[in-house]
């Protein structure tokens, strides 16, 4: 599903403003950007430009404090908290730098977590966890749990619980930051795989090898959008 | 997976804490169960007691309780008058005095003694010998016969002490005609029961005829409010108190210290529990606030994942609560065993007295502390900043 | 004290309260303040006591005063209905027909010693002098009497329950908060610092934590201790007091919760400070 004119997401003049004590801080301003399916878009830049705030916004985490989001050609300001969180767990995967698997689950179970809550019926839960382990390279680890998985491990059983629900959209924020090179190369190379099957990706990375790897690439300072490429 | 077993994998993951928040519950459960069973407790069994003596009135000369009231001259008549009537199926005269058995012992042996006039059932069981006939017989309790082996058929030597003040009646004589068991003796205490007419022998002779009280059986047909109101008319210038009465006045009497204690107890132990599942909810939460940002990120909505915290509570409360039955039912028989050793309580009389309403209201009060408990933790998890949350635990 | 028989009779006086003021040859007499505010008596009324519910003998009597019933724990939630007389009159006023006068008892006489220190010896002296006469120290009838004893250990009892489900509470809570700390303590282990040096760390940690927690429940004790016996004497309109937190109390409550606090602390330390420090430091 997307927008009326093919877009998953578009960002119009969107800026992200934290009150803080010592006064007003802007994280993000004047963002415009759009995200259309099967597009693969690093967001880079040094650190405390804003990238992850702007990465939270994408995924309907944060609400923009001006300017218009809108997810799928719906206005994402207009919906309740549970109509985001109903955005997110069936549109929208999340990867997160420290993967945080929840750790009294096994690998499966993680990965059925998501389509659970979007009340997937039990044998087809089974079916796609059991798809998604194969499509990781897990399927010998499926009732491990994550401690007794490497970080590279770890980083797969997010990315199959990212998966889980088929979202149109693919969000990752520093996925190989606590990863050593060569893992990180692997992980890279199955969010390729990830996006070449169909799902928009975007990934926030400091990394320039796995940021090289994407069409388009956003540079951000200080908030605001430096520069974008496309390869 | 559902919230309830989402909540216990969480528990079980952390297998020692959880069991001893569970133990903690249990404790302080039990202890919260038997301040339930304590406010009420006295007063049932005491009322209990009361029906199982099979009177159901009791006729005094004034609003004093039996035996703290002066005598009613001419009982043993007005107990026949009042056995006449068509509500009463029965009435006795009962007179409270106390003995010393002369034995070889320099002081004797102090006893309870109590005369009885009427020819309905005894306030006493017979366990061993027969009833007291028309001569000088008596029944002894149980304590008696022990510590002074006597059995049915032996003799004794006894001195009456009949009033408050110092007396030198002369000593009787009076033959052992059985074993009895007294409803209101207290564990160690020593009771003989006679005739009215022996024990006013034995008080001097001049106060025939007068007796503490006079307990009244009602026709059941008739019921008790029926024969009070015969009784109170027939015998206006004297006072009459069922059993629901007599137990409404101990209530309002010594027994308001047990409710009272019962309940600041139960407020006290509730608060306590409820304040440490708080904490430990809470701790358990912040430690877990990483995992809970990621879930909410992955579409979790707020609202299951309050539903997460409160099924937590639920199961440390829940599992705690069903241990905290059979530790509180042990408990309770120990504190029973305390209490029972205050002077002058019945031994047929219990502190702690199990009933369906209080395992009901024990049950009510454990799941308003597990909501309670869980309502900071709560906040917490429904106001968590997902954003902020994320960047914090990437920070470190 | 008055015999039992009389206080019945007392009981069933018939107050009238008289608003004219009659000749001041009337005795006097004390009322408490229960009697005074549900019979609507005042001070200066004269009022009518008859030993007996006939109402005969009736004498009367001036107010002279309201008092307030010393507190008695045997007579809670009963309304002290009372009148305090002099000695000649109320002997006076129960004296059986034909009694000769000065053939009267009392029950109790009250002494005040010169020096209370003197009560023990003072009372085996009138024993002895008096066959049959019981003498005791006031101050250790309250101890020494069955039902303050037995509701003593039913006391200790609840507060052993409740210190023990307290150790589990206090236990789980420094597991958890131990536990927190794991990474830190893993790094520590791994730099080189040995086992007893960490654990003494967490020992002044936990001795810390157990004297400022302690001093906090002696805090919230003394509180409480002011609203209970406010809300008790509120109850049962009384002076007696319920709770009294004194310096013995208190001392025993820290000696009981510090070393409880710390031991958990170090029970829980421990436990943790037993596994490797690779695996600590690993998140």
């Amino acid at each position: 599903m997307s927008g009326a004119n093919g877009t998953i997401v578009e960002a119009m003049h969107i800026s992200r403003v934290f009150p803080m004590p010592a006064g007003p801080v802007t994280a993000v301003a004047d963002v415009t950007l759009k995200i259309a399916p099967g597009d693969h878009l690093a967001i880079r830049g040094p650190s405390g430009c804003g990238k992850s705030t702007l990465l939270h916004m994408l995924g309907c985490v944060e609400t923009p404090s001006a300017g218009t989001l809108l997810f799928n050609g719906r206005d994402v300001s207009k919906l309740s908290d549970r109509q985001r969180s109903l955005l997110r767990l069936r549109r929208i995967g999340f990867v997160f730098q420290r993967f945080f698997l929840l750790p009294m689950l096994t690998a499966a179970e993680n990965i059925e977590l998501p389509q659970s809550e979007a009340d997937v019926p039990k044998a087809d839960r089974r079916r796609r966890t059991s798809e998604l382990l194969e499509y990781v390279g897990l399927a010998a680890r499926a009732d491990h749990r994550p401690s007794e998985l490497s970080g590279g491990e770890m980083q797969r059983v997010a990315i199959a619980r990212a998966l889980a629900n088929r979202p149109g959209l693919l969000l990752a924020d520093e996925p190989t930051g606590e990863l050593d090179r060569t893992t990180g190369e692997q992980i890279a190379a199955l969010l390729d795989r990830v996006n070449a099957d169909g799902t928009a990706l975007v990934i926030v990375t400091h990394d320039p090898a796995l940021a090289e790897r994407c069409t388009r690439i956003l540079s951000m300072r200080d908030g605001r959008i430096e520069s974008e490429t496309t390869a | 997976m559902n919230a309830m077993g989402f909540a216990w994998r969480s528990l079980v993951r952390q297998p020692a804490r959880a069991s001893l928040g569970v133990l903690g519950v249990a404790a302080v459960g039990a202890l919260l169960f038997d301040m339930l069973l304590l406010s009420e407790g006295l007063v049932i069994s005491m009322r209990g007691l009361l029906e199982r003596t099979g009177f159901d009135l009791r006729v005094t000369a004034t609003d004093s309780l039996p035996g703290q009231g002066p005598l009613i001259p001419n009982a043993v008549a007005e107990a026949q008058a009042i056995a006449t009537l068509p509500t009463v199926r029965s009435a006795i005269a009962l007179r409270f005095a106390n003995a010393t058995i002369l034995n070889d012992r320099p002081r004797g042996f102090y006893t309870s003694f109590q005369g009885v006039a009427g020819t309905a059932q005894h306030p006493w069981t017979i366990l061993r010998g027969r009833d007291i006939g028309t001569g000088a017989e008596l029944v002894i309790n149980e304590n008696t016969a022990t510590r002074l082996q006597l059995a049915p058929g032996a003799r004794l030597v006894l001195r009456a002490a009949c009033t408050g003040e110092e007396q030198a009646l002369p000593p009787m004589p009076f033959t052992v005609a059985g074993v009895a068991q007294f409803p209101f003796d207290t564990p160690n205490g020593a009771t003989l029961a006679t005739s009215l007419d022996r024990l006013a022998d034995a008080c001097g002779g001049n106060e025939s005829g007068e007796a503490d009280v006079i307990m009244v059986a009602s026709q059941e047909s008739a019921g008790t409010a029926a024969a009070v109101a015969d009784v109170a008319k027939l015998l206006p210038h004297l006072r009459v108190l069922s059993n629901a009465e007599a137990v409404n006045r101990f209530e309002r009497g010594g027994f308001t210290y047990f409710r009272q204690i019962s309940t600041v107890l139960t407020t006290v132990t509730l608060s306590f529990a409820v304040l440490l599942i708080t904490v430990l909810l809470t701790v358990s939460i912040n430690q877990r606030l990483g995992e809970i940002a990621a879930l909410r990120a992955l579409g979790f909505s707020r609202w299951r994942v309050v539903a997460d915290v409160l099924c937590e509570s639920v199961l440390i409360v829940g599992g705690g609560g069903l241990l905290s039955l059979p530790l509180g039912g042990l408990l309770a028989v120990g504190l029973d065993t305390i209490l029972k050793r205050i002077p002058g309580i019945p031994a047929e009389v219990h502190f702690f007295v199990f009933r369906p309403d209080a395992l009901q209201v024990h049950l009510l009060l454990l799941a308003a502390a597990a909501v309670i408990a869980a309502l900071y933790p709560i906040r917490i998890v429904a106001r968590l900043p997902i954003a902020a949350t994320l960047r914090e635990e990437v920070g470190g | 004290m008055i015999p039992r028989r009389i206080a019945a009779a007392l009981a069933s006086f018939v107050a009238a309260a008289a608003t004219l003021h009659a000749a001041d040859t009337l005795p006097h007499v004390l009322i408490s303040r229960q009697l005074s505010e549900s019979e609507h008596i005042a001070v200066g009324d004269v009022v009518r006591l008859s030993a007996s519910a006939d109402d005969g003998a009736a004498q009367q009597f001036r107010v002279a005063g309201v008092y307030e019933p010393t507190p008695d724990p045997a007579r809670l939630g009963a309304v002290i209905r009372e009148v305090q007389l002099h000695l000649p009159d109320l002997l006076t006023l129960t004296r059986e027909p034909g009694m000769p006068a000065g053939s009267e008892f009392v029950e109790t006489i009250n002494v005040a010693l010169v020096d209370p220190a003197d009560a023990a010896a003072f009372s085996r002296d009138v024993q002895a002098r008096m066959p049959g006469v019981s003498a005791q120290p006031s101050t250790g009838a309250a101890e020494s009497t069955g039902p303050f004893l037995v509701l003593r250990r039913f006391h200790l009892a609840i507060a052993i329950v409740t210190i023990v489900a307290s150790t589990v509470f206090l236990l789980a809570l420094t597991i958890m908060l131990v536990d927190e700390r794991r990474a830190a303590v893993g790094v520590l282990r791994l730099i080189g610092l040995p086992i007893r040096r960490v654990l003494v760390q967490l020992f002044i940690e936990g001795v810390l934590i157990a004297c400022i927690g302690s001093m906090f429940g002696v805090a919230l004790s003394l509180v409480s201790e002011g609203l209970i016996n406010r809300f008790f004497q509120w109850r049962y309109d009384t002076a007696l007091v319920f709770v009294r937190v004194t310096p013995e109390v208190a001392a025993i409550c820290v000696a009981i919760a510090v070393p409880l606090g710390v031991s958990a602390t170090v029970v829980a330390s421990w436990a943790l400070l037993r596994r490797n420090g690779l695996r600590l430091a690993r998140r």
